[in-house]
C-alpha cells in the first residue's frame, strides 16, 4: 500500500520513508528480505534499538507519521488505506 | 475513620501490574490457570518459555523451530505445540519440563494453531501454502490436510457443531471446515487481513480481526453469516474472549494497545494500554488477570482486572503540531547515515515497521 502511495504521490512531491523497528534479530537482513519480497522502492532506515520510535511516542507497527513542509508533524497514526489516504490528501491539499 | 473519606474505597480500574521480560518477538501467549503456568511463544528467540503466573517469573525455556508464532496447550497430555514459521514444523513439548517430545513436519510457513480436545486434534494454518495440516494430539501424526486459502494461519473451533475456521490473511477470507472428516465446507469473505479468529460459542459468535482494516467483524456461528464489524484501533492481529463469553480482548498491534470489547453489544468499551506492537493475549480466570505478549517490547503484561475501564490516552498524538524529533538513521541500502535535514522543506510520510 505504501509503495503505491509512493509512486502516485511522488510528482506531487510527497516522500516515502519507511523506519525499521524492533526487529529482534539481524534488522538489516530482514529489512532487506521484506523490501524485497514487497518489492519497496521507498528510501528503508534502520532504528536497531528503537531508540527513535520511542523518542517518538510510537507504540506499534505498522504506524505512519505525515510531516509538513515545516517539519511539523500533522497526523500519527492512519495505517487503513481510507484513513491514510484521507491524511495525506489533506496534507497534499494545503499548497 | 478518616474525616477525609471512607476507610476503604473500591478500585474501579484496570491495572496494569507489570511488563516481565521473556525474550525477542513475543508473538503468542497461552494459561494453564490450575498449574499456574503461562506459556509463550517467543518468535524470535526460537523458543517457548514458561512462565510460573503468581511469580511473573521464568519456569524453562525450550528451543523449538525457527520462528514459533502460536502455541497451544493440550490440556489432558500436558503437551504444548507451538508452530515454527521458518522451519514448516510443529514441535509439541513437555509443558511440565520442555522436553522435546516431537517435531513435525507440516505445511509450509505454518503461522497459526487451532485446537479440539474433544477430537483430540490440532490444527495448524500453513500460510504460504494456503492448508491446514491436521495433527492427531495424541498419536503426534499428521492425519490429513484442509485446502484452505492464501495466508491460511489462525484456526479457530467450534466444538459443539464440529467445525474449524481457517483465517486467510491475503485471501481476505475465512475457511469453514468439518473439524473431523476435514472437508472444506464453505468460504466467509471477510475484511482485509484477517489474522485471527477466535470462536465464542456461548453467543454463537466467531470474531475475525481484519488486520488492516482495523475491525473485528462477529461472524454468526449458525449459518456463517457476517452480522456486523466493531472498529478497533490500528492493526487487530490477536484476541482472546472470557469464559462467559462476554468479553473479547482484541491486540491491536499498531497501537500497543488492547481493544475491551462488549460481545453482547458488539461495542468496544474501553482500552488498556499495554507494551510495543502486542501480539497474542490469554486470561486468567484465577487472578483475573489478562497477559499480553508484546511482540515489541519482548515482555509479558499482566492486568488486573482488564474489564474495568481505566486511563485514557489523548485522542490526538502529543506529537502532532510539533516538529518532528530529529533522526540520523543507517539507511539499509548502503549504510549510509540519513538525517531529517534531507527531507527539509518537503512532505512526507514515515512508515514505522518490522518485518513481522
Amino acid at each position: 500500500m505504501l509503495e503505491q502511495l509512493r509512486l502516485r504521490t511522488a510528482r506531487f512531491g510527497l516522500d516515502v520513508i519507511m523506519i525499521n523497528v524492533w526487529e529482534n534479530t539481524d534488522p538489516r537482513e530482514e529489512a532487506a528480505n521484506f523490501a524485497a519480497v514487497w518489492d519497496i522502492g521507498a528510501t528503508v532506515l534502520l532504528d536497531g534499538t528503537g531508540e527513535y520510535a520511542a523518542r517518538l511516542g510510537i507504540t506499534g507497527v505498522p504506524t505512519n507519521v505525515l510531516v509538513d513542509e515545516h517539519g511539523l508533524v500533522r497526523a500519527v497514526g492512519d495505517t487503513t488505506p481510507a484513513e491514510l489516504h484521507a491524511a495525506v490528501r489533506e496534507l497534499l491539499g494545503e499548497d | 475513620m478518616s474525616a477525609q473519606g471512607p476507610a476503604c474505597s473500591v478500585d474501579l480500574s484496570h491495572r496494569v501490574r507489570g511488563h516481565c521480560p521473556v525474550g525477542k518477538g513475543p508473538e503468542a501467549v497461552v494459561v494453564d490457570p490450575d498449574r499456574r503456568r503461562a506459556y509463550v511463544a517467543c518468535s524470535r528467540s526460537n523458543a517457548v518459555v514458561a512462565l510460573d503466573l503468581d511469580r511473573a517469573a521464568p519456569v524453562w525455556r525450550a528451543p523449538v523451530g525457527r520462528e514459533p508464532i502460536p502455541v497451544v496447550l493440550d490440556r489432558p497430555t500436558r503437551r504444548l505445540f507451538s508452530a515454527d514459521a521458518r522451519s514448516d514444523t510443529v514441535t509439541v513439548l513437555d509443558a511440565d519440563t520442555g522436553a522435546r517430545l516431537v517435531r513435525l513436519p507440516v505445511g509450509s510457513y505454518p503461522a497459526g494453531l487451532g485446537h479440539h480436545s474433544g477430537l483430540r486434534r490440532v490444527y495448524a494454518g500453513n500460510t504460504a501454502d494456503g492448508t491446514v495440516t491436521a495433527i492427531d494430539a495424541d498419536r503426534l501424526e499428521v492425519i490429513g490436510t484442509v485446502p484452505a486459502e492464501l495466508g491460511a494461519g489462525s484456526v479457530a473451533v467450534d466444538a459443539g457443531r464440529g467445525l474449524g475456521y481457517c483465517a486467510n490473511f491475503m485471501a481476505g477470507s475465512v475457511t469453514v471446515f468439518d473439524a473431523a472428516t476435514l472437508r472444506p465446507l464453505r468460504r466467509i469473505a471477510v475484511r482485509e487481513g484477517p489474522c485471527k479468529v477466535v470462536s465464542n460459542p456461548a453467543v454463537g459468535h466467531l470474531y475475525v480481526a481484519s488486520s488492516l482494516h482495523g475491525t473485528v467483524s462477529r461472524v454468526s456461528l449458525d449459518d456463517g453469516t457476517v452480522l456486523d464489524e466493531v472498529p478497533v484501533e490500528r492493526a487487530p492481529v490477536g484476541m482472546c474472549v472470557d469464559a462467559p463469553g462476554e468479553r473479547l480482548y482484541v491486540c491491536n498491534r499498531g497501537a500497543g494497545t488492547v481493544s475491551v470489547l462488549d460481545t453482547a453489544a458488539g461495542r468496544e468499551t474501553h482500552r488498556v494500554t499495554v507494551g510495543n506492537a502486542p501480539g497474542d493475549c490469554a486470561l486468567d480466570p484465577v487472578s483475573d488477570t489478562l497477559l499480553v505478549s508484546n511482540a515489541g517490547s519482548g515482555t509479558l503484561s499482566f492486568v488486573h482486572r482488564p474489564w474495568l475501564p481505566g486511563p485514557v490516552r489523548p485522542a490526538v498524538h502529543p506529537l502532532v503540531g510539533r516538529p518532528l524529533p530529529h533522526f540520523a538513521l543507517p539507511d539499509l541500502r548502503g549504510g549510509r547515515i540519513r538525517t531529517t535535514r534531507e527531507w527539509a522543506e518537503k512532505k512526507y510520510v514515515i512508515n514505522f515497521f518490522a518485518s513481522w
